[in-house]
């Protein structure tokens, strides 16, 4: 079946999306980027230029150079905002024939055939990529646009060569990209701060269509203008500094406009960033140099009134749909602006509550644009929208430890199988106790249920088989199941709600985990150490036993007083000694077997048992583990008979 | 159950049993398909992960760019008495390192300079009056770069306007 080409048709810039294997996925230009500038431009040889090469030529070429179409597609010459943008823009703009609009490139040309040139690009870069014809797409425009604009914009798509299947919203295909159109009766905000313009939109999802409640936004307001605010702040301070007005040397702002938008970025991440530009400029007293430390906190003082405008908006917005903040179920954030900390707390106090973010901004639209194109061609089957688990599920292990069978965020249905082993010699029978969450100890989790799997023969610890399947429908009812594999008896508990958690819980889990991440990890350090330290202890007692009097009894006596303290320091819970006496236990055990082998090799009869129990000791990654009833965590390394971890499809 | 409504059953029994039949039909397809996908989607990811490599190396190599740039400028702005100067001379080495350094990854620089403008390759950052034919190249900003024979950064450069 042939693809359905996903695009958003931005003012600045373009992006494109196609399903694949079921999920959407940003396709790249032919230069390998994700997004392409809508440019386009014509040599002085007459060559045709789309994307970044057309931006790169730019300055040389500024009335060829044809940007920002999609403010004058589908309006009128005598729109307000077209008599704007004409005093702003370098190329030739007039009116034509039919009252519409016609730019110069050249020749005179319609808007939809300027746009049209960027989706042919996309189109063929769509196709080298993919390697197959793509005939159909679906556009998408802003919410705002009237008839004339939508028109103009399925008339560019033609031009270029596709069947245009629709033309959708922007702010629609947000809430696509995020799934929030399944349920029923919502309201949702789009909040849109791109470069050059921020558009507040506020939708209504019903069962059967996505309506568009009302709209707002300022067409120039962006995160040029944030930018702007930096470079403003660095010429004022070197002026001060330095007495030299930066204005005035074009290369000198060319860097500050990159360093700028580099250091906005950075403080997005980061507390404090640095513009570093040596060589910035010359003065009376030779080369000068600047060098400015930014904190947040100040970016975030010079552009507060533009965030503070755009809350503005909104609140107009929402006044003209009679809505409050509290019935809004859902937020989106769309537009690379909107990834400063500052924005995102200003819109989370607004409305009270978390923005869906976790989709890259600047890809948003365009892969609900896809995600639309998968939808009309059924690929996205209602059956076969798959939730996932929304935290991870394990069960307890030795050590009061929480052991992830299957991870957070993995797509459902699916199975995970692990095999465990008993902690105790002649252990008979394992408790196996289900959580659910992220910490590393097991009381720290959510307890979904236990059960115990008895009648297991008696063996040494660490030599039982106990395999444990976790598996997980389509509805997130998960079935735990432990299997002893000598006697294939089996128990197994059915839960119910795994997946069922609400949006706050799951995130509180998710935060907890976070915040005692540092200490969890020692903790759990900890705990492998005295675990290591446990099978160490075990595997010294048990070949002193077996080997009995082949062994010197000096050496006897340095494993035996290194064994009992190691016992001792295991009773604390410092991570260094317990680590230390470990190695140290260890070394000396070594010196059985070397003592043992020498031995074999001056008496080669009756020798043979005695070197092979001795190596299957040495390797510190041992089977065994404690002393309660509970399951043996087998070590790091999955060898083929310990632990096994089988994905069933 | 009355002799009229058995054949009436029947019927029912048999509508049901090929609309079953198709749709199993239908969803043993998909499933097929989808695992098909699946495995195509393994066979691919082995690709991707050398492209990933290549790719985070060339991220790499462009953040530390910006210091080779800065170092040009720091030799350019050179006074003529320290060009000798046994400490500026020892920084400079440090250049080559860097150089030397970005060469071993196959980072090759751009030479512009009499060249004709070629957006492909390079970025006109200013249009200047000079004697030599419209664009160009007459000066160099900032140095591009290839890598392995592609572009990696355009070259700042400007372009003569006027003969």
């Amino acid at each position: 079946m042939a693809k359905i080409l996903g695009i958003d048709l931005g003012t600045t810039y373009s992006a494109m999306a196609v399903i694949e294997g079921g999920e959407p996925k940003i396709i790249e230009s032919k230069e390998g980027a994700r997004i392409t500038p809508s440019v386009v431009s014509l040599t002085k040889t007459g060559e045709r230029l789309v994307g970044i090469v057309a931006k790169r030529q730019a300055v040389t070429n500024h009335q060829n150079t044809i940007y920002s179409i999609k403010r004058l597609i589908g309006r009128k010459f005598t729109d307000p905002e077209v008599q704007r943008d004409k005093k702003l823009l370098p190329y030739e703009i007039k009116e034509s024939s039919d009252g519409g609009v016609e730019v110069k490139m050249g020749r005179w040309f319609k808007p939809p055939e300027i746009s049209a040139m960027i989706l042919q690009k996309l189109k063929q870069d769509a196709e080298t990529k993919l390697g197959e014809k793509i005939t159909e797409a679906i556009i998408t425009c802003p919410a705002y646009f009237d008839d004339s604009q939508r028109k103009a914009t399925k008339v560019a798509g033609e031009i270029a060569g596709f069947k245009v299947k629709r033309v959708i919203n922007e702010p629609t295909a947000a809430a696509l990209a995020y799934g929030l159109t399944k349920k029923n009766d919502q309201q949702i905000v789009v909040y849109d701060f791109g470069g050059g313009t921020f558009d507040i939109s506020i939708l209504n999802v019903t069962s059967d269509t996505v309506e568009v409640k009302a709209t707002g936004g300022d067409t120039h307001l962006g995160g040029d203008d944030f930018d702007q605010k930096i470079i403003d702040w660095l010429v004022k301070n070197f002026q001060k500094d330095q007495g030299i007005d930066l204005s005035k040397d074009s290369l000198a702002i060319q860097r500050l406009k990159e360093a700028a938008e580099k250091a906005k970025i950075e403080l997005s991440s980061s507390q404090e960033t640095e513009i570093n530009l040596p060589f910035i400029t010359s003065g009376q007293s030779g080369p000068q140099h600047l060098y400015y430390k930014l904190t947040r906190s100040e970016l975030e003082n010079l552009v507060r009134e533009y965030i503070d405008k755009s809350i503005d908006l909104i609140k107009q917005t929402m006044k003209e749909a009679g809505l409050e903040p509290k019935d809004i179920e859902e937020i989106v954030l769309v537009g690379g602006q909107t990834r400063m900390p500052a924005m995102q707390e200003a819109v989370k106090n607004f409305f009270g509550k978390e923005a869906n973010k976790t989709i890259n901004p600047d890809e948003v639209v365009a892969i609900g644009a896809a995600v639309q194109a998968g939808i009309l061609q059924g690929e996205v089957k209602d059956v076969l929208l798959l939730d996932v688990t929304p935290l991870s599920l394990g069960i307890e292990t030795f050590g009061q430890v929480n052991t992830v069978l299957i991870a957070k965020n993995m797509t459902i249905p699916t199975s995970k199988t692990q095999v465990f082993s008993t902690a105790a010699d002649n252990q008979t029978s394992v408790e196996v106790h289900v959580l659910q969450g992220e910490r590393p100890m097991a009381y720290d989790n959510k307890s979904l249920g236990r059960f115990i799997l008895d009648g297991i023969p008696p063996a040494p610890r660490g030599i039982p088989q106990i395999e444990v399947i976790f598996d997980i429908d389509a509805n997130g009812i998960l079935n735990v199941t432990a299997k002893d594999k000598a006697t294939n008896k089996t128990q197994s508990v059915r839960i119910e709600g795994s997946t069922g958690l609400s949006k706050e819980e799951v995130e509180k889990m998710k935060k907890e985990a976070e915040v005692h991440a540092v200490e969890d990890k020692k903790k759990q350090e900890i705990i492998e150490a005295k675990n290591l330290a446990n099978s160490l202890i075990y595997t010294s007692e048990k070949t002193i036993r077996e080997l009995g009097d082949k062994i010197s009894a000096e050496t006897k006596k340095e494993v035996e007083d290194k064994a009992e303290s190691l016992k001792k320091e295991m009773a604390g819970d410092n991570l260094e000694e317990i680590k230390a006496k470990t190695q140290d236990l260890s070394q000396s055990l070594q010196k059985i077997g070397s003592q043992a082998y020498s031995q074999a090799q001056e008496e080669k009869k009756g020798q043979e048992e005695a070197p092979k129990t001795q190596e299957a000791e040495y390797k510190p990654k041992a089977e065994e583990a404690g002393h309660e009833p509970k399951t043996g965590q087998d070590k790091n390394e999955p060898k083929a008979e310990e632990g096994e971890s089988k994905e069933k499809e | 159950m009355a002799s009229e409504q058995l054949p009436k059953s029947v019927n029912n029994l048999e509508e049901q049993l090929t609309e079953l039949a198709k749709q199993k039909q239908e969803y043993l397809a998909g499933w097929q398909r989808s695992r098909a996908d699946f495995l195509n989607y393994k066979k691919e990811e082995i690709k991707r992960f050398e492209k990933i490599i290549n790719f985070a190396n060339q991220g790499m190599i462009l953040k530390v760019l910006p210091l080779l740039d800065n170092l040009y400028l720091a030799e350019k702005n050179l006074p003529e008495n320290l060009k000798k100067n046994q400490y500026v001379q020892g920084l400079l080495q440090i250049k080559i390192q860097l150089e030397n350094l970005l060469k071993n990854q196959g980072v090759e620089p751009l030479e512009v300079i009499g060249k004709q403008f070629d957006p492909q390759f390079h970025e006109v950052v200013e249009e200047i009056e000079s004697d030599k034919e419209i664009g160009i190249i007459v000066e160099e900003i900032q140095k591009g770069y290839l890598i392995n024979q592609n572009l990696l950064r355009p070259a700042k450069v400007r372009v003569s306007k006027n003969k």
